[in-house]
C-alpha cells in the first residue's frame, strides 16, 4: 500500500491505532468511522443467533411432541374446577380447567406479563393473575384485561380411559 | 485542511438503523413473528458490508 506511513516513529495519537501509550488518545474522524464500522460488525454478528433460533422455530423443530402426561382422573375433577400440573418440563406450571362434561382447556399458567402464576376464578369465570390483575379468557387464553398483551400458551389435552392427559403445547399465532 | 464529514454522518445513520433493526428483531422474536425476525436479522447483517463500503469510500474525503 502506497499511502502507508512507514516513517518511524510517526505520530500516532488517535484512538484506534495509537502506539505510544503515554500519549493522550484522540478520537479523530477516521478512528471514529472505524469504530462505527466495528459496531456494525458487532451488530451483524450478534444478530446471527436470533436469526438461527427463529429459523429453527420456523422449520418446526420447536414443535416437539412431549411424552403424554396424565393430569387427573375424571372423577376427581368436577365441572368448573381446575387442577394445576407441570407440563412439559418439571418447572413449567400449567393449569387444567374442566368447563363441561367433555370440555377441557389447559394453559401454561405463567402470566405473559411477568410470569406470575395465573389461577382460575370459578365465580367470575375467568383466569386472573394476582400480581397486576391481568385477566385471561378461559376459552382461548387471550388476555382480556390488565398488563398482559399475549395469550397464554395452550396445552392440548386428551381424554383417555377416564383420565386427562397433556399431549403437546400449542403454538399460538400472535 | 477542510474535510468532509459526510462519511461520519452516513456511518452514524448505519448505526442508527442497526439499533432500530435489532430492537425490531428482538421484539418480533418474542412476539413469535419469526419471519420478521429473519428479515431484520438479514438487514442487520447486510448493514456491515454497507458500513465497510461507506468507510472505504469516505475515509479520504
Ligand atoms: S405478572 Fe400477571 S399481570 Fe403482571
Amino acid at each position: 500500500m502506497k499511502e502507508r506511513n512507514n516513517k518511524i516513529p510517526f505520530p500516532e495519537d488517535n484512538y484506534t491505532h495509537n502506539i505510544n501509550r503515554d500519549n493522550e488518545r484522540k478520537l479523530d474522524r477516521r478512528g471514529f468511522m472505524k469504530t462505527l464500522v466495528g459496531a456494525a460488525g458487532v451488530f451483524a454478528v450478534s444478530s446471527l443467533p436470533w436469526g438461527a433460533v427463529a429459523a429453527k422455530e420456523l422449520m418446526g423443530l420447536g414443535e416437539k411432541e412431549y411424552p403424554h402426561k396424565k393430569i387427573a382422573d375424571l372423577n376427581n375433577l368436577p365441572i368448573g374446577d381446575a387442577v394445576e400440573f407441570k407440563f412439559p418440563g418439571e418447572h413449567d406450571d400449567a393449569i387444567l380447567i374442566r368447563l363441561g362434561e367433555e370440555k377441557f382447556v389447559a394453559y401454561q399458567n405463567a402470566c405473559t406479563h411477568l410470569r406470575c402464576p395465573v389461577f382460575w376464578v370459578k365465580e367470575q369465570g375467568e383466569m386472573v393473575c394476582p400480581c397486576h390483575h391481568g385477566k385471561f379468557d378461559v376459552e382461548t387464553g387471550a388476555p382480556t384485561a390488565g398488563p398482559p398483551r399475549r395469550p397464554l400458551p395452550e396445552i392440548q389435552v386428551e381424554v383417555n380411559q377416564g383420565a386427562v392427559y397433556a399431549v403437546r403445547v400449542k403454538r399460538y399465532e400472535a | 485542511m477542510k474535510r468532509s464529514y459526510i462519511g461520519v454522518l452516513l456511518l452514524s445513520a448505519v448505526l442508527f438503523l442497526n439499533i432500530i433493526f435489532t430492537q425490531y428483531m428482538v421484539h418480533q422474536y418474542f412476539y413469535e413473528n419469526y419471519v420478521n425476525t429473519l428479515i431484520f436479522c438479514g438487514l442487520n447483517i447486510v448493514m456491515f458490508p454497507i458500513a465497510f463500503f461507506l468507510y472505504k469510500k469516505t475515509k479520504k474525503a
